[in-house]
């Protein structure tokens, strides 16, 4: 109970924590969104020890937990658009599933080939 | 009233549907498929429009921001995995996200989509709220952006395991780049499913392919343009 109570008050620090730095970036007119500035805000501010860990740890694993949660309601507006879906579905799942696939040999193959050249010349 | 249900009904198919997922992890089970196509087959027996269901949903949307910013608890304990193997981080991510660019783009040319759905499409690979706001800087619509990235996330779960396996990547770092770069956080859930180092790698991934994809499109598109 105590842990459960603790996560809900860390994940609401988390919520105003969003909430300020959304008007940050509105008041600054920055090009990037509030949780991306937010993200390095709070790298730093814990990196910096202003922040201790387990004051937020919680509630932020309980956040990314149940990520895939928070994209649903995204996922059910697709119903608004079944039009594309009907004409363009075929191709556009096709273009997604041929891009996907490209980008992540792409991505697997350079970083296993840096981490090899790494190890052989930690070996010699 | 409406509103509240429906908030109240997505969680607790999401429970549900995470219950299933654990005793038998199957794509199909994912919750991110079951849930959507529940949530659709009930608005439409029902007559609900999806303003109405979102009304009361768009909080749990809201809730990707502070979750975003949840991301720098990984990272801070992680730092030094992650110092060590820069290097590898960011060319492949720096390569898999123009790969992402060019590629989406290329290939939706080719298939003749109109131009609306190949500007939705350029960004699909990153996170929801930077795609979404490289479709609109870009000229594409960012609701449909947005279901992209969502289906970019549940086929790449589905494609990633299959391409580590086929590649034989057997690197937890190659392995969380590659989920990071190409799926975001759906990708990366499917990550932590490998081990808390992939994981994290993961998370870093798609947080440099999202910044990477949200300062270079402006540059790669004109450079695309005059192949097309």
């Amino acid at each position: 109970m105590v842990m459960f109570l603790k996560s809900i008050v860390q994940i609401i620090l988390l919520c105003a924590f969003s909430l300020g730095m959304n008007q940050l970036v509105n008041w600054l007119d920055l090009p990037i969104p509030g949780s991306i500035l937010g993200m390095f805000i709070l790298f730093i501010l814990l990196q910096t020890k202003i922040i201790r860990l387990e004051w937020i740890e919680l509630g932020a694993n309980w956040l990314l937990a149940e990520l895939l949660l928070f994209f649903i309601p995204a996922a059910v507006g697709i119903i608004k658009y079944k039009n594309v879906l009907i004409d363009d579905g075929l191709y556009v799942t096709l273009v997604i599933v041929l891009s996907t696939a490209v980008v992540m040999a792409c991505t697997g193959l350079t970083a296993k080939k840096i981490a090899e050249r790494k190890e052989q010349r930690h070996l010699s | 009233m409406i509103a509240l249900f429906s908030l109240i009904l997505t969680i607790c198919l999401y429970w549900g549907a995470k219950w299933c997922y654990k005793r038998k992890p199957k794509v199909y089970l994912s919750p991110l498929l079951t849930v959507p196509v529940l949530v659709v087959g009930g608005l439409f027996l029902t007559h609900t429009s999806y303003e109405a269901y979102d009304a009361g949903a768009h909080w749990l949307s809201r809730m990707l921001e502070p979750a975003t910013i949840a991301f720098a608890v990984p990272l801070y304990k992680y730092f030094n995995i992650l110092k060590k193997h820069a290097a590898e981080i960011i060319l492949s991510v720096l390569s898999g996200s123009v790969t992402a660019i060019i590629s989406s783009m290329a290939m939706a040319k080719m298939l003749h989509l109109n131009t609306e759905i190949v500007d939705s499409l350029i960004p699909r690979s990153v996170t929801t709220p930077i795609a979404m706001g490289v479709s609109e800087s870009i000229g594409g619509v960012p609701a449909i952006t947005a279901v992209f990235v969502i289906m970019t996330g549940l086929l790449g779960s589905v494609i990633g395991p299959m391409i580590i396996q086929l590649l034989r990547i057997e690197n937890d770092i190659a392995r969380g780049v590659l989920l990071g770069t190409a799926a975001h956080g759906a990708g990366t859930s499917k990550a932590f499913e490998f081990g808390s180092v992939t994981g994290t790698i993961s998370s870093l991934s798609m947080i440099m392919a999202a910044l990477i994809t949200l300062f270079l499109t402006p540059w790669i598109l004109p450079i695309m343009l005059i192949f097309f």
